[in-house]
Parts: structure tokens; sequence; C-alpha cells
């Protein structure tokens, strides 16, 4: 348990085993499906095969699904209902397509966040990160990313510890000890991962490795069939689309 | 909040990702040359992206009650300069949008151009502003942390505004609303989140003095032996 729950459901996946490559082919093509064709009924139909695709073979756990979608959730419902509330002379009232407008948004931006979702829950970062190199990011980026993925469980591990302590000496008991025990607490994890750092390099500088952490990445082979049934399961969505509109 | 995936029209997606993508290479190009001088700042930068992924989770106390969480850049932008900021931000954004869902990969140029360009430069021209008109470093950085959360505010709703123009009033009857609700919010929060960075810069010029110094925010202090200060 790592502490980050999509990040969890990826490991665990049915399809963490399949090539990087082929599922960000077939989620790139699904976010790009819900983002052009219309509300109605693209991004339902991206939404629904996202969600059957993730919960079905590749069987992630559907409260880890339902529990992801709460933040973007919040932001797509403030977002939408401040996009088509209307300001004019008159005051504030309900822009004329304001249900039409509103659903269409709130459909976008579910169905990218599901195809979005898709991905996250299927892929761990530490396979999407080589694939980075291979579309020409600089290694050193790659690499300067791979080191924050690393070490960003160590820190929400310390945060953690260093709140749990707090709260069990009443560090949050008002608003000026919990401001007090925020900025401290801030400040413990940020030389916490300096020190991390230093000793990661020293212990890598000892073993005759100067320039990071070199792994070998696992190769996973690329599916024909699945690539076969993207670009047929793509082409389905396009055409329902275009044929009920 | 970061606008979510699907949330912008294509074409807007589009405008802010070519917008945002000179300054996310720039910040690239700042990191590769570091990395090639000092082999081992990639550990440093890794950590200093992982903090600021991890100081968006703490959780800040605010006078209503409710929590609200840091944007995390302000920090980030004074210890380490915008550019480099450029890039960690977008590292940052794009292990939210697929570590925890919050953001997304269309979005992904119009949320760095808030989060990793805007933030941090203003945050950091506040700063050299407030430094450079004699203030202390802890006004200086509750100036840096409190404008950097702001400005990414400001600049999301500008960026909703000119998706979503209001149909009588346009893009400035938009903008007002969208401001109504992202930034004027986020007030109390970017004052919380300016004490926040505050407390930290105090505590780290007890605990991690040395750091500071080779980062250039603190002078390195007089030693009795006779420093180079």
């Amino acid at each position: 348990m790592s502490g980050l729950a999509v990040d969890d459901a990826a490991w665990a996946s049915a399809w963490r085993r399949r090539a990087p490559g082929d599922k960000v082919l077939l989620c790139g093509g699904l976010v790009v499906t819900a983002l052009v064709l219309p509300a109605w009924p693209g991004s339902v139909l991206v939404a629904v095969v996202a969600v059957v695709l993730a919960l079905g073979p590749a069987r992630v756990p559907a409260a880890t699904f339902a529990r992801a979608v709460r933040w973007p959730l919040a932001f797509v419902a403030v977002g939408a209902l401040t996009a088509v509330v209307e300001v004019g002379s008159g005051g504030i009232g309900w822009a004329p397509d304001a249900a039409a407008r509103a659903g269409s948004l709130v459909g976008h931006a579910l169905a990218g966040g599901a195809a979005v979702l898709l991905l996250a829950t299927t892929t761990p970062m530490s396979d999407l990160l080589p694939a980075l190199r291979r579309a020409r990011v600089p290694a050193a980026v790659v690499e300067v990313s791979s080191v924050v993925y690393r070490l960003l469980f160590v820190l929400l591990d310390s945060l953690r510890a260093v709140r749990e302590a707090q709260a069990a000496r009443m560090g949050y008991s008002s608003l000026r000890r919990s401001h007090r025990s925020s900025g401290a607490l801030a400040a413990a994890v940020l030389t916490r991962s300096w020190d991390r750092a230093r000793r990661m390099q020293a212990g890598l500088a000892g073993r005759g490795m100067e320039t990071g952490l070199r792994v070998l990445p696992e190769v996973l082979p690329s599916s024909r069939l699945f690539l076969a049934a993207t670009a047929a399961g793509l082409a389905a969505i396009v055409t329902t689309s275009a044929v009920l509109t | 909040m970061h606008i979510a995936e699907g949330f912008l029209p294509a074409g807007h997606a589009a405008a802010w990702t070519v917008a945002a993508a000179p300054f996310v290479v720039h910040g690239a190009r700042a990191v590769v040359k570091e990395v090639r001088e000092n082999p081992d700042s990639t550990l440093l930068l890794g950590a200093a992206g992982a903090f600021t992924f991890v100081l968006s989770a703490i959780k800040l106390p605010s006078v209503t009650g409710s929590s609200s969480h840091p944007t995390g850049t302000g920090p980030g932008a004074v210890l380490f300069r915008p550019p480099v900021m450029a890039l960690l931000g977008t590292v940052v954004l794009l292990f939210q949008a697929l570590l925890l869902a919050h953001g997304g990969l269309t979005t992904l140029g119009a949320n760095a151009f808030a989060f990793a360009v805007v933030g941090p430069w203003a945050g950091y021209g506040a700063y050299r502003l407030a430094r450079g008109a004699g203030a202390g470093l802890l006004p200086a950085v509750f100036a840096a942390v409190a404008l950097a959360d702001l400005a990414t505010y400001v600049t999301t709703s500008v960026q909703l505004a000119l998706a979503f123009p209001d149909a009588e009033s346009g893009v400035a009857g938009a903008l007002l609303k969208f401001l109504g609700v992202f930034a004027l919010t986020q007030i109390p929060l970017a004052i919380g989140e300016g004490l926040l960075g505050v407390l930290l810069f105090r505590a780290l010029t007890t605990n991690a003095r040395p750091e500071l110094e080779r980062l250039g925010i603190l002078a390195p202090a007089p030693t009795p032996t006779g420093g180079s200060a």
C-alpha cells in the first residue's frame, strides 16, 4: 500500500503487463474523442467505454475509480454552474440554454476524466516515464521526474508520520497551533527531502554511478490484437456518434 | 483547483498548451544545463518536485473552519527560481493528473500556464520587489507565496472567462463571475498559504541555514574565523 489509491490500482491492475504504448494510444484516443465529439452521444459513449474497460477487463476496483472522480467532480460542478449563470443589466440569471450547456460541459469533462483515469489506474508512472524518453523529452528531465515519483511516496509517509505526532501532541487543537504545526510540518518535509536526496546521491556516488539511478526498463510487448481493437472501438464510437447526431 | 480534463474546448486547450510551451522548454533547458554542470542536482531537483507535490497535500487551516490545500509553487519559486519551477510545476501537474485525477492531460497546458508559469513568476517578482524595497526575508516570502497562490487562480479565472464568455456581458462579465467564484474565495486561502510560507522559512532559517545560504536566499553568516561575507 503506497498511500495513493490510483497508484495502488495501477500496480494491481490486470492490464499492468500490457505495453504502456498500447494503453497510451487507447486512452489518448478516448481523450481526444471525448474532446472533439458532441457531448451527446460522443462523450456518453466514451465515458461508458472507459468505465466498462476499467472495471471489466482491467479489473480496477470500482470504489477506487469512484473515489478518484470526486476531486475533478467538485471543480466540474462549480465551473459548469458558473459558466451558465448570466450576469446582465437585469442582475444574475440563468443563460437561455443553461441546462444544455451545463450538460455538455459536464459530459465532456466526465468522459475525458474517465479516459485519463483508465490510463492512470492501469499504468504506473514508472512505466510511462521511459515512454517520455522515447518521445524525445531530454534524459535529464525524465530522470528528475522519476526521482520525483520515487521520492514523493517517502515524503507522503513523512508527512503522515509528522502530522500524526503533531496531532497527538495537541498540535492542531486551535487555529493558532494549526498554523504553527502546518509550517513546521512543511519545513520538516522539505529538510527531510533534501536529506534523502543527499544520502541517495552519496550512496550512488559510492557505487560509481554519478548520473543518477539507471534502471533497466521492463520490456512489455505490444499486442496487435489490442491495437486493432483500439482502432476498431474508436472508429465505432465516432461512427455511432455521427449516426445519432 | 486545476481545470479538469475535457473542460476547456479543444481550441483553447491547444492555444494554452502553445502559450505554456516556451516557458516549460526554457525550464527544461535550465534543468538540463544544471544537471550537466552538477550531476548531483538531479536528486535535489527531484526532491524539490516531490516537495511541491506533497506541499499541495498539506491541509491548510482556514478561518472559516473548512480546510484547503496550498498551491505549493510559491516557496519553490523563491528557493529555485521561476524557470526551474516552470518545469517542476508541469511535472507535478502531470503527476497530479495521473495519480490524483486532479487536473487533466488536454488541460495540462492551461494549468501549467497558471500554476507553473504565472504563479511562480508573480511570486518571485513580488519577492524581488519586496527585498529590493528593503523588506526582510519573511515579509518578502509572505508576499511571494500569497501572490503566487492568488495569481494562479486569477489566471485560471481568465482562462475560464475566455473559454466561456457571458451571453450578455461577454468576456468581461464572465471574468467577473469566475473571479468571484475562484479568486475572491481564494484571498483568505492565499493569506493562509502566505503565513504557511513564513512559518516554513522561519523553520528553515533555524534548521536548514546552510541550504538557504547555498541557494542564495540568505547572506552567509559571518563566522568567528572570518567568512567571505
